[in-house]
C-alpha cells in the first residue's frame, strides 16, 4: 500500500515538472565538434560515387546527423560534388574536401586512381546488384520459383552463376545484340522498349542503363567469383540513435571486397525498417524518426546483411529516473536499457497477485483459497516468503505436469505418429526427465542418439515423428538453436547468411537414421543404415559432406559414421552460440510473454534481441550452471522485472517489448480448462484418461478433440513451432464461454463448490469471498462485495445467484488472463 | 498471422519484408479485431478501390457439388459430338437465345437469363487425380502437396491452407451478430478423408466454419445458439451485467487489454445466443410451403434456402456442400458417375440441382439479393467426356465417366456480373477451353476481389512464412 500511494505521488510530481519544462527541442543546439565518415575516400573509375556521414557534437555530447545541411568544397577539381551529395572522380590524384555544416569546418581525404583504367566490368560485382535493385530478381518477377515468361532467374540473385546462364544461354543467346548492344533485348525489356510484362524498370540513360550498356559492350564478362563477390557489407552508422520523432539520420552502406576495395553502394542496398511505425526509411537512406521506440535497420546487399539499432527516444522533457529495488542481475540489465530509453519501470504486484501469477507459470495451476489464505496470512516478509513458494512450486508434482506438457508440444508427442503406446512411453520419458530436471544438454543428446526401440528407449521417438532427414534437421536446428532453416532447403536465406549448401551440409548428419518396424505391433526401431545414407545436393547431384552451421574451434573431425554424436556433441557443447542462447530465450518468454529475441524460434542477425546484454548473461548462468533449467526459471521469476504489476505510468505505457511492466497474457486452453475446474469444484470427464485427471495432464492433443481446448488455441502438435498454440480471443470462444457446455456444466455440479456452499448453510459474504479466492485468487473489495449483493434479490435462489457471480467471474478478464 | 493487403508478394522475398515485420508486431499480441481493424484502417484505401467489380459483393453463397458433376450432362451440351462423347441427353433451348443446357436441367433454363456460365473452368492437377486434391486446389486456391504429399489419405491439419471462407471471415468479419462462415449441410469427404480444404488450417480454429451438419430439411438442432434451459435471457442479462461490473473494477486491466476487443466478442456472442437472429436463420418453417415446396423438400433444396436464409441476416460466406458423397453405389445421388451416369443423372441428381438452383436464381432476384450477393455453383472438376475411359486409374464402366479437371463449368450470378451469357467456351468435346481459360484459382481470386479483397494480397502461415493469398488473377470480364 505505501509502495503504491509513493508511486502516485512521484507520478504527480514528475507530469507537474513535464508542464513546468521549457520546450527546448526545437533550438538549433550549438556544434562544438564535426566528425566525418569514413575520413578518406578512394574513387577508382568514372562512374563510381561516393559519399560521407557529417555528424555534430552538442555540448551535452548528443550526436547530431548535419549530412543534409552541409556543404563539400574540394581543395583542388579532382572530384566534383553531385546534387545528391554524391563525389565522383574528375581525374588522377588526391585532395582534401572541406566540409561546412552546423557552424563547424572539418576535412576529409579523397584519393582518385587511374580512371583510364578502371577496374573490370563485372556481372557478379556490378549487373547482379543492378538486376536486384531494380526488381527483376524478386520473388514476384523473375525469380519466382517458375520464373515469369519463361524467363527465370534466382531469387534476390542468390546465385549468380545460374542468372548469368540464363541470361546467356537461354533463347540461344538472343539477349544480346554484340554488333549493336544498345539494341540488345536484355535493355530493350526492362526500358520498355518492347512489351514487357514486368514494366518499365530502367529508364534510358540512367545510371543503371549505363551499367548494363557498359557490360554488354564490354562482352558480358562474368567477373572473378573470388573478388568480385561482397566479403563484408558496413554501415554506417552503427547506431542510429535520435532524441525525438522530428530528427533524421543518413545511413551509407559499404561493400568491402577481398582485394581491399570500398563501395558504396547505398543506392543499390534494399534497406527497410523492421517496424516502420517508429522509424521509417526513405528511398535516399534516410532514417526518419515516427515515434518513440526501438526498431532495427535491415541492410542486404548482394547476399551480405547488417542489422542497425534505431532508438528514439521520448522526446518530452521531465524524465527522472526512478531506482526500484534490484533483486538480482536481470532487474540491473533491464534497468539500464530502460534507464537509456527514458523508460520507468513499474513496481512489484501485491503478495496475492504474485501467487497466482507464479503458480500459473511454474505450475499451470492457480492457486487455491486455501493456499493464498495461508499465504497472505504468513507474516515473513513478502521477499523471503516469495522466494519460498518459488521453491515450493518447483518441487510439486503439477510443475513436472505442466513442463511435460510444454516439452510434448515441442517435441510432437502424439499417438497419430507414435501409436498408443509409443506416446504413453515417450510422454512418460519427458515426465521422467523434468521430474528428476535432467541437463538440458543431456536431454537433447539422449534425444538425438536415440537408437532401438522407441517403446524400449522412448527418446527414440523423435526421429519417428520426423521420419526423414530434411525433416529432422529442419526441427532440430529450430527447436535446439532456435534457426529456421526451412527457406534455404530451396533457395538461400533472403534475410540471413544461411545458403542452401548449408542446409545440405547439416541435413548429412542426419543421413544414416533409418526407421524399421519393431516387434510388437506400434513399436518402430531406430538404427543406423550402412547405405543409402549419404545426402545429395539436389543442384549438383553430389553427395554432401555434413558440416557444422558455424565453425566450432573445439569440435572434434566428423566421423564417416556415428555422425549424430559429433554432431550432439556441437550442438549441445557450451560454446556452441544458439544452443544455449535458444533455451534461455525460449524460457523467458514463458514467464515474461515475449522472448527477448521474438519470436522466440526464429534467432537470425536480421531479428535482433531487444535486451543483448540481459540475454547473453543468462545464457552465461545456464551454461555456468551446466544447463539447469530449474536454476535459470528460479532467477527468472526471482526478478523485479518478472513480479511487475501490469499497471503503466507515464513513461512506459508505450513500452511493449523492454519488460518495463507485465503484460497480460491469456491463460492457455489446458490452463483455462484447469482453471474453470478449480473455481467451480468441478473436473469434466474424458474417455481416454482417468477421472480427475487435469488437462495440463493430458498426453496428447488426441484427448477431447475438437472441444473446448482446441477452440481456445491448444497445438494439434503438428510442429515444433512455438507459433502453433495460440493465445488469442474470438468468437467461437467467446459463445464458448458464454453459452458452452464446458462452464455451464462447472458452475451447476450439484457436488461442485457453489453446490457445497449453499448446503453447508455459508452466509452470503462467505460465499462471495470464496468464490473470488477460487476464481481470481484474491478477496473481493468491499465495493464489489455489495455489487455482488445487489444481484441477490428477496425470494430468488441463493443457488442460482451464487452461480450467476461464479459465472460472471470466471468469464472475466481477470480469470482469463494472467496478469 | 496477419495478412498482408497491398503490394505484390512472393514467398520469401524481399519487397514485402516491412509490411511483413509489421503485421508482425502487430500479430505479436494476437489478432483481435480492434487493432486489426484499425491496422486495415491505417493501411488507408486499396490499390484496388474503385476498381471495376472491386468490393462489390457483401456475400456470398457457394454451392460446391463435391463429386465432380458431369458438365457435359449438365451446362456445356455437346449434341453435335459422337455417341460416345454426348452421351444419352439432349440438349434443350434456354430463355436467353443461343445458350443451350442440357435437358436434364428444364428448369434452370427457364432462368438461364439470371447467371452466367463459365464453360472454360480449366486445370492441369499436379499430383493426385482424385477429389480430395482437386477440392483442396479448388477450394484453398493450393494444390495439397506441400502439405499432403499422398493427397488421400491424410486427414485435414492445421498447417493446411485456409478454405475461402475461412480467408473471408476473417478479412471481412459480418458487421451482424450473426455467424461468419457457414458450412452445411455435411462436411466434404472422399473415403477416409473427411473435411479436406474445408477448414481455417493455418488460421486457426478460430476461423472454421460454423459447421451445420445436418439436414435442412428436418428441424434443426442448435444447442450451442440456444440459451440453456436454466438460463432465462433475464438471467443472462445480469451476468452480463455482474460480468461488467467486475471487469470494470479493474481498470490498469481493461487498459492493459483494450486492444484485444474482448468486449466486442463477449457483446457479438452475447447478441447471437440472445437476439436469436442467427438461429431464427436457421428457421424454415418462417418460410412458407410455397418457397420451400418451389426450392424442392430435399436436403439440398431446404439447404438452399437456409443459405439465402443466412445470407439476409447477416452471414458473410455460406458453403452448401453437395449432399452425397461417392461411395460407388449408383443409387446414391452423388456426383461420381464412375459407373451409371446417366439413369441416376437424369432421375436423381439432375431434378434436385435443378430445382435448387432456378428456385434459388429466381427467389433471390425477386428477393433483389443480388445487388450484393455473389453466387457461385462448380464442383472440384468435371467428367471425361469420352464415356467409359479411365483418366484417374479408377475403373469405369461403359456408360460411366472419369474424373476430367481439364475442361468443366461453373455457373456465377449477382453482383453486376453480366448475366445471360457464357464466358469462355470449351471445345468440340468439351475437352478443353477453346477460349479465356478459367482456372480455379482465378475464380477464387474472383470471388475475393468482389469482396473487397486484394488476390494478391500475403498471408503468413502458421510458420510466419509469408504466401499468397491465391495465384490468380480475377476474371474481370464476367462485369
Amino acid at each position: 500500500m505505501w509502495r503504491t500511494s509513493w508511486t502516485v505521488a512521484l507520478m504527480f510530481i514528475l507530469s507537474w515538472t513535464t508542464r513546468a519544462a521549457p520546450s527546448s527541442a526545437k533550438q538549433s543546439p550549438k556544434i562544438t565538434e564535426l566528425l566525418v565518415e569514413p575520413a578518406e575516400l578512394i574513387l577508382r573509375a568514372q562512374d563510381e560515387g561516393m559519399r560521407v556521414l557529417v555528424t555534430g557534437t552538442t555540448p551535452a555530447g548528443d550526436r547530431l546527423d548535419l549530412t543534409s545541411s552541409a556543404q563539400f568544397v574540394p581543395a583542388e577539381s579532382i572530384v566534383k560534388v553531385e546534387s545528391d551529395q554524391y563525389l565522383y572522380p574528375v581525374r588522377q590524384g588526391e585532395t582534401q574536401v572541406t566540409v561546412t555544416a552546423g557552424g563547424k569546418q572539418a576535412q576529409f581525404t579523397v584519393r582518385v586512381g587511374d580512371l583510364s583504367k578502371p577496374p573490370q566490368i563485372s556481372f557478379i560485382r556490378d549487373v547482379e546488384p543492378v538486376l536486384n535493385k531494380v526488381g527483376c530478381t524478386a520473388g514476384t518477377c523473375h525469380g519466382s520459383a517458375k520464373g515469369k515468361n519463361g524467363f527465370k532467374l534466382s531469387l534476390r540473385g542468390y546465385d549468380p552463376e545460374f542468372d548469368y546462364e540464363a541470361l546467356l544461354y537461354d533463347m540461344s543467346g538472343r539477349r544480346f545484340n554484340r554488333a549493336d548492344p544498345a539494341r540488345s533485348l536484355m535493355l530493350a525489356k526492362p526500358t520498355q522498349q518492347v512489351a514487357h510484362g514486368g514494366g518499365l524498370r530502367v529508364e534510358l540513360g540512367s545510371r543503371y542503363y549505363n551499367t548494363l550498356l557498359h557490360w554488354i559492350s564490354a562482352g558480358v564478362p562474368f567477373g572473378n567469383p573470388t573478388t568480385d563477390r561482397v566479403d563484408k557489407l558496413e554501415v554506417l552508422p552503427k547506431e542510429v540513435f535520435m532524441h525525438g520523432p522530428d530528427q533524421s539520420q543518413q545511413v551509407i552502406a559499404l561493400a568491402h571486397y577481398s582485394d581491399g576495395t570500398v563501395r558504396d553502394v547505398t543506392r543499390e542496398a534494399n534497406i527497410s525498417s523492421n517496424i516502420p511505425e517508429i522509424a521509417d526509411v526513405d528511398a535516399a537512406a534516410r532514417v526518419k524518426g515516427e515515434r518513440k521506440g526501438e526498431a532495427a535497420l535491415l541492410v542486404r546487399y548482394e547476399g551480405k546483411f547488417v542489422s542497425v539499432p534505431i532508438t528514439m527516444l521520448n522526446p518530452n522533457a521531465g524524465f527522472v529516473w526512478n531506482r526500484l529495488p534490484q533483486y538480482n542481475y536481470v532487474d540491473e540489465l533491464i534497468d539500464a536499457k530502460l534507464k537509456r530509453l527514458k523508460i520507468l519501470p513499474t513496481p512489484t504486484v501485491d503478495d496475492a497477485e504474485f501467487l497466482r501469477r507464479v503458480s500459473l507459470d511454474i505450475s499451470g495451476v492457480q492457486p487455491t483459497p486455501e493456499e493464498l489464505r495461508a499465504f497472505i496470512a504468513d507474516k515473513t516478509d513478502s521477499r523471503t516468503k516469495r522466494s519460498r513458494t518459488i521453491e515450493q512450486l518447483l518441487s510439486q508434482p503439477e510443475y513436472v505436469d505442466h513442463w511435460t506438457l510444454k516439452w510434448g508440444d515441442l517435441l510432437q508427442v502424439s499417438r497419430r505418429y507414435l501409436s498408443d503406446k509409443g506416446m504413453w512411453e515417450f510422454r512418460d520419458w519427458i515426465r521422467d526427465s523434468i521430474a528428476q530436471n535432467k541437463p538440458y544438454d543431456k536431454f537433447v543428446r539422449e534425444l538425438l542418439t536415440a537408437r532401438g526401440s522407441s517403446f524400449e528407449n522412448p527418446a527414440a521417438n523423435f526421429f519417428r515423428v520426423t521420419r526423414n532427414p530434411k525433416v529432422s534437421m529442419e526441427k532440430t536446428t529450430q527447436l535446439f538453436l532456435g534457426v529456421r532453416m526451412v527457406c534455404t532447403q530451396c533457395h538461400d536465406h533472403p534475410f540471413e547468411k544461411w545458403t542452401q549448401n548449408q542446409y545440405y551440409e547439416m541435413v548429412a548428419f542426419f543421413g544414416s537414421i533409418g526407421l524399421k518396424p519393431g516387434f510388437q505391433s506400434g513399436d518402430e526401431i531406430v538404427y543406423d543404415k550402412r547405405d543409402d545414407n549419404e545426402i545429395k545436393h539436389p543442384k549438383t547431384g553430389r553427395v554432401v559432406e555434413p558440416k557444422f552451421l558455424v565453425a566450432s574451434l573445439s569440435a572434434p573431425p566428423i566421423p564417416t559414421k556415428d555422425r549424430r554424436e559429433a554432431l550432439v556433441d556441437w550442438l549441445t557443447s557450451k560454446e556452441n552460440p544458439f544452443f544455449a542462447r535458444a533455451i534461455a530465450n525460449r524460457l523467458w518468454s514463458y514467464f515474461l510473454g515475449r522472448g527477448i529475441i521474438e519470436p522466440v524460434d526464429d534467432i537470425r542477425a536480421s531479428n535482433p534481441a531487444v535486451n543483448e546484454a540481459l540475454l547473453e548473461a543468462l545464457t552465461k548462468d545456464l551454461t555456468d550452471h551446466d544447463f539447469d533449467l530449474k536454476h535459470l526459471m528460479r532467477v527468472i521469476v526471482s526478478s523485479r522485472a518478472y513480479q511487475a504489476g501490469i499497471h503503466a505510468n507515464e513513461w512506459n505505457g508505450d513500452d511493449k517489448v523492454n519488460f518495463s511492466h507485465a503484460m497480460p497474457r491469456r491463460l492457455s486452453a489446458e490452463e483455462l480448462m484447469d482453471a474453470i475446474s478449480l473455481a467451480a469444484g468441478h473436473r469434466p470427464k474424458f474417455p481416454e484418461v482417468p477421472p480427475e485427471t487435469k488437462a495440463e495432464e493430458f498426453p496428447d492433443p488426441h484427448v477431447g478433440k475438437d472441444g473446448f481446448l482446441d477452440v481456445f488455441g491448444r497445438p494439434a502438435r503438428e510442429s515444433s513451432c512455438e507459433c502453433e498454440r495460440r493465445s488469442d480471443i474470438s468468437l467461437p470462444q467467446a459463445l464458448n464461454l458464454v453459452n458452452g457446455r464446458t462452464i455451464a456444466d462447472a458452475i451447476a455440479d450439484p457436488k461442485g463448490r457453489v453446490a457445497k456452499l449453499i448446503l453447508a448453510g455459508a452466509s452470503d459474504r462467505a460465499i462471495v469471498e470464496e468464490l473470488y479466492l477460487a476464481s481470481l485468487s484474491r478477496a473481493p473489495t468491499a465495493k464489489e462485495y455489495d455489487a455482488a449483493m445487489t444481484f441477490l434479490r428477496p425470494g430468488a435462489s441463493r443457488a442460482a445467484w451464487a452461480q450467476d457471480l461464479l459465472w460472471s467471474l470466471v468469464n472475466s478478464k481477470a480469470f482469463l488472463y494472467n496478469r | 498471422m496477419l495478412t498482408i493487403p497491398g503490394r505484390k508478394g512472393c514467398l520469401c522475398d524481399g519487397p514485402t519484408r516491412r509490411e511483413l515485420l509489421r503485421a508482425g508486431s502487430v500479430g505479436l499480441f494476437g489478432l483481435n479485431l480492434a487493432n486489426f481493424f484499425q491496422w486495415q484502417k491505417a493501411q488507408g484505401a486499396s490499390r484496388l478501390d474503385g476498381a471495376h467489380g472491386f468490393g462489390s459483393a457483401k456475400s456470398v453463397i457457394l454451392i460446391f457439388l463435391q463429386g465432380g458433376p458431369s458438365h457435359l450432362d449438365i451446362w456445356d451440351p455437346k449434341p453435335e459430338a459422337p455417341t460416345s462423347i454426348r452421351g444419352e441427353f439432349k440438349a434443350i433451348p434456354t430463355n436467353v437465345p443461343g445458350i443451350q443446357l442440357s435437358e436434364t436441367m428444364p428448369m434452370l433454363a427457364q432462368q438461364m437469363d439470371k447467371c452466367a456460365l463459365i464453360r472454360s473452368m480449366s486445370y492441369t492437377p499436379t499430383g493426385l487425380f482424385n477429389h480430395t486434391a482437386a477440392i483442396y486446389q479448388m477450394l484453398t486456391g493450393y494444390p495439397p502437396d506441400k502439405v499432403s504429399p499422398s493427397g488421400q489419405l491424410e486427414p485435414p491439419s492445421p498447417a493446411d491452407f485456409p478454405t475461402a471462407g475461412s480467408h473471408i471471415s476473417k478479412l471481412k468479419p459480418p458487421t451482424e451478430p450473426v455467424l461468419p462462415f457457414v458450412e452445411m449441410p455435411r462436411p466434404l469427404q472422399e473415403s477416409g478423408v473427411i473435411g479436406k480444404g474445408g477448414a481455417a488450417g493455418f488460421l486457426g480454429k478460430a476461423y472454421d466454419p460454423y459447421r451445420l451438419y445436418q439436414d435442412p430439411n428436418k428441424p434443426i438442432k442448435l444447442d450451442d445458439l440456444t440459451l440453456r434451459k436454466d438460463v432465462s435471457p433475464d438471467r443472462l442479462k445480469d451476468r452480463f451485467t455482474m460480468l461488467k461490473g467486475i471487469n470494470g473494477s479493474m481498470p490498469d486491466l481493461e487498459k492493459a487489454l483494450k486492444d484485444y476487443a474482448i468486449d466486442e466478442y463477449y457483446g457479438k456472442a452475447f447478441d447471437l445466443v440472445l437476439s436469436g437472429k442467427a438461429r431464427e436463420a436457421f428457421d424454415l418453417t418462417k418460410e412458407s410451403d410455397k418457397v420451400r415446396e418451389r426450392y424442392g423438400r430435399t436436403t439440398f433444396g431446404q439447404g438452399l434456402l437456409l443459405s439465402r436464409r443466412l445470407i439476409e441476416a447477416g452471414t458473410r460466406f455460406v458453403q452448401m456442400n453437395w449432399p452425397a458423397v461417392a461411395n460407388g453405389n449408383p443409387e446414391v445421388d452423388a456426383w461420381d458417375t464412375h459407373a451409371a451416369n446417366f439413369g441416376p443423372l437424369k432421375n436423381l441428381h439432375c431434378p434436385i440441382l435443378d430445382r435448387g438452383v432456378s428456385a434459388l436464381l429466381e427467389d433471390m432476384t425477386q428477393r433483389g439479393m443480388f445487388k450484393d450477393t455473389l453466387l457461385v455453383t462448380v464442383g472440384e472438376f468435371g467428367r471425361s467426356p469420352r464415356l467409359g475411359v479411365s483418366t484417374s486409374g479408377n475403373t469405369n464402366s461403359p456408360d460411366g465417366r472419369d474424373h476430367w479437371p481439364y475442361c468443366y463449368t461453373a455457373l456465377v450470378a449477382g453482383i453486376g456480373m453480366q448475366a445471360g451469357r457464357v464466358y469462355g467456351s470449351s471445345d468440340q468435346t468439351g475437352s478443353a477451353p477453346k477460349e479465356k481459360p478459367v482456372h480455379p484459382n482465378d475464380l477464387l481470386a474472383t470471388v475475393y476481389y468482389s469482396l473487397g479483397i486484394d488476390p494478391d494480397m500475403t498471408v503468413l502461415n502458421h510458420l510466419n512464412q509469408p504466401r499468397e493469398l491465391v495465384k490468380g488473377k480475377p476474371v474481370l470480364e464476367l462485369w
